[in-house]
């Protein structure tokens, strides 16, 4: 009986609706799970030459998504490992011509015109960034279109060749301005892809101005500066000026990774959709925080085992006769699992002591006002569209998951 | 909240609370559901009738303590469960609880696959190949000299394993004369579209390979495996012969082709091997048939007018079959075309007769020729 009864009293952890109006998120994963997700998945994409990485993507983002649980109730992702794959295979068709046929005329035509080949490498390069931009917003629109909050599917419009357009007109403004004007392209391109997307019959509107974004341009911009002013110093006049520059360059680093969540809470605080709207609290110090001491923590957990590695092959090396004894196969074995384990292992930690901690900061700071809005939005009707993210996937576009 | 109703001695819950989303409205409602035992499948008092054989669980949830249900199809409905004894409950209820979606289209994923193997086999082996034969023909004499200069430096990162700087060219001055020397008599009655450039460099490989511009590398392990100079003269008449028919222009244009697109298919965690793969590609040369022949023919011609014994190709192939090991590149073709050794057995007949001739190099020359690595 008394065990029976313990079942009654066990806390009822469903949530509630919002309570005046206002919706907080919580992030529901543990990082041992993620851990064993990550390991699991990754060894199988080693195992399968990279063909389980549609699988693995797929159970990554479900885990990721149903983490993030605005007002109680985490977001659905959906997306298929097979059409994935289906993407994948429709942008190898179309772009291995592209990258064959293309590529060898470059080449040829570097090399019969100028003699080396530098000049094919940045033709080429040059013709894939319009593809790059367009795979970015398809990329998008597919993972939008796959992921479902409350059972209300998200979507976003067409508009993959206009994103394009826009985004190298901007990178060229922000190249010629020496990047003074990122802040600008930031918001025209956040406000092309905010201003199509949609939570089911809710259209989402990008309000606020470009302007809004340069106090959080301030570090980058000072940091940047006078790392072009101390090496140009340097470069000119003074050597010894030189030196500055371990001081100015991280604090570009830091400039740019403060910009990036600082113009990412601005940017969310002025995202509405009819009635319902956002309010972010990421601290940008935090997130600094989290990118340094994660990324070192992952460093130096691989880092410590190749340590003793490489010292032991150093022993073995001076013994020239044990070493002789040892196959050339066996070299070449040992070479390629450590490879492999290397690049499983930072996959792995990077999710737990990086991506992970990234995005609980992101979800718990997250706020959504309007919840009695919410509850009016309707459903709306799914993007059947097959390409998937397949042309991100084969330009290897970079992508958190 | 839980209900717990006792059934004589068997205690079980017979109601529990779930969140339900219709997916039609994004307003999730508080449900009462039962367990209809004996209509197997889930109600409710709101209506609804969830089959236990239909029941899903999402996979991969971050929560372990949420079960959140769906039915077997492509529904937008969802029951969100928290209580512990009810997700017991419907563990040992629902059969297909975790069983996976089927995969949609299935048909048309292999039909994808099949056009993306096929286009990629077209363009590889068929586009690419034509391409490049073509293109080859038009390439002017120093873009051909630094693109196999390129080549050279990629063939010589890559092939180095212990990662620094490349395998090294070896240029001891006595050897050096001596290979000098014998590419001279080789080549002093030949009619060659580039200047010839020959290189050793040091590795254990049996194998010699030309590149575009000119270029003709020999392994030092071949210099060691080589039994007399005339051998080591014969495999470079060889190779001289295919830089005369300019096949490696024709091999490097190809590989600058397929290097973008075998990365495309495998992404950037082989892109590593991708370009081994490639660069031993090129030291291979797997060239046609035809194009060995020629190469066979015109290396026969150049050591006849030379003085020299083209039979010593013959030589050397049956040493190294008495070696054993894995043969490569030149050998394989050798291997590969048993008519070669008639056809070499052949110009042994007609071979003026080794012993009137000079030899390749004076004993003092070849045993440099042999330390050229030091």
């Amino acid at each position: 009986m008394s065990q029976a009864l313990s079942t009654v009293t066990a806390p009822d952890a469903l949530p509630d609706r919002g309570a005046g109006g206002t919706l907080t998120t919580d992030f529901a994963g543990r990082p041992e799970d993620l851990f064993r997700l990550s390991l699991k998945t990754g060894a199988l994409t080693v195992l399968t030459l990279g063909f389980y990485r549609f699988w693995m993507k797929t159970r990554l983002r479900r885990w990721y998504w149903s983490a993030v649980r605005p007002g109680g109730i985490g977001l659905e992702y959906t997306g298929l490992p097979a059409e994935k794959l289906l993407g994948f295979l429709i942008a190898v068709v179309i772009l291995a011509f592209y990258i064959g046929v293309v590529n060898l005329i470059l080449m040829f035509a570097s090399y019969a015109l100028l003699a080396q080949n530098g000049a094919a490498y940045a033709i080429s390069l040059a013709g894939v960034v319009p593809l790059w931009f367009f795979a970015r917003y398809r990329a998008r629109r597919y993972v939008l279109a796959r992921t479902r909050w409350r059972g209300i599917r998200f979507g976003m419009q067409p508009g993959a060749w206009g994103y394009a357009g826009r985004a190298l007109v901007h990178w060229a403004v922000t190249i010629l301005t020496l990047g003074a004007l990122w802040p600008r392209m930031t918001f025209a391109l956040e406000k092309y892809r905010t201003d199509r997307t949609f939570y089911g019959s809710a259209r989402l509107t990008q309000g606020g101005r470009w302007q809004m974004l340069m106090p959080q341009f301030v570090h980058a911009l000072t940091g940047g500066g006078l790392s072009a002013l101390s090496a140009l110093v340097a470069y000119l006049d003074h050597p010894s000026f030189g030196w500055l520059l371990t001081l100015t360059i991280p604090w570009l680093g830091y400039g740019v990774c403060h910009y990036i969540a600082g113009s990412t809470r601005v940017m969310a605080d002025h995202k509405t959709a009819e009635g319902i709207s956002l309010v972010s609290a990421i601290r940008p110090q935090r997130v600094a925080r989290i990118y340094l001491f994660g990324t070192l923590g992952a460093a130096g957990i691989i880092a410590a085992p190749l340590v003793v590695l490489g010292l032991s092959a150093l022993a073995v090396e001076t013994n020239r006769a044990a070493l002789a004894a040892i196959p050339s196969w066996a070299f070449a074995l040992v070479g390629a699992m450590v490879y492999f384990a290397v690049f499983l292992a930072w996959a792995t930690l990077r999710h737990v002591f990086v991506l992970m901690p990234l995005w609980r900061h992101y979800a718990e700071t997250l706020t959504v006002r309007g919840a009695e809005a919410v509850g009016t939005v309707r459903q709306r009707t799914p993007d059947g569209s097959t390409e998937a993210e397949g042309f991100a996937e084969a330009l290897d576009v970079g992508a958190a998951i | 909240m839980t209900t717990l109703i006792g059934v004589g001695t068997r205690l079980g819950i017979v109601a529990f609370d779930a969140l339900h989303v219709d997916g039609r409205r994004a307003q999730p409602t508080r449900v009462r559901l039962r367990f209809d035992d004996a209509g197997q499948r889930l109600t409710s008092d709101s209506g609804l009738r969830w089959p236990f054989a239909d029941l899903r669980a999402l996979r991969d949830q971050a929560d372990p303590a949420r079960v959140i249900l769906r039915l077997a199809g492509n529904g937008t409905e969802r029951l969100m469960l928290s209580d512990p004894e009810a997700i017991r409950l419907i563990r040992t209820r629902a059969p297909d609880l975790w069983k996976r979606p089927p995969v949609p289209g299935l048909w048309r994923l292999w039909a994808w696959a099949g056009a993306a193997m096929a286009s990629v086999a077209l363009i590889i082996f068929v586009l690419i190949p034509v391409m490049a034969d073509q293109l080859a023909r038009f390439i002017p004499p120093r873009g051909e000299r630094a693109l196999g200069e390129a080549t050279f430096q990629q063939v010589r990162r890559a092939l180095d394993q212990r990662g620094v700087g490349g395998l090294r060219v070896c240029t001891r001055p006595e050897g050096r004369a001596a290979l000098d020397n014998l590419v001279a008599r080789l080549t002093d009655e030949a009619d060659l579209p580039a200047e010839l450039t020959v290189h050793v460099l040091d590795s254990e490989l049996v194998n010699a390979f030309a590149l575009p511009g000119g270029i003709v590398v020999l392994f030092d392990g071949l210099i060691d495996a080589a039994g007399t100079p005339e051998e080591v003269a014969a495999v470079l008449a060889h190779e001289i012969g295919h830089v005369a028919a300019r096949d490696p222009t024709r091999i490097a244009l190809r590989s600058a082709g397929s290097i973008g697109v075998l990365g495309l298919l495998l992404g950037d965690f082989a892109g590593g091997a991708v370009v081994l793969f490639l660069a031993n590609q090129v030291i291979q040369a797997d060239y046609s048939r035809q194009a060995e022949a020629a190469a066979d023919a015109y290396a026969g011609d150049l050591l006849v007018e030379a003085g020299l014994p083209p039979s010593a190709i013959a030589d050397f192939f049956q040493r190294l079959q008495a070696r054993g090991g894995e043969p490569a590149g030149l050998l394989v073709h050798l291997r590969s075309h048993p008519a070669l050794g008639d056809r070499i057995a052949a110009a042994r007949d007609r071979d003026p007769g080794s012993a009137a001739l000079p030899p390749a190099l004076t004993e003092a020359q070849w045993q440099a020729l042999r330390s050229i690595c030091p």
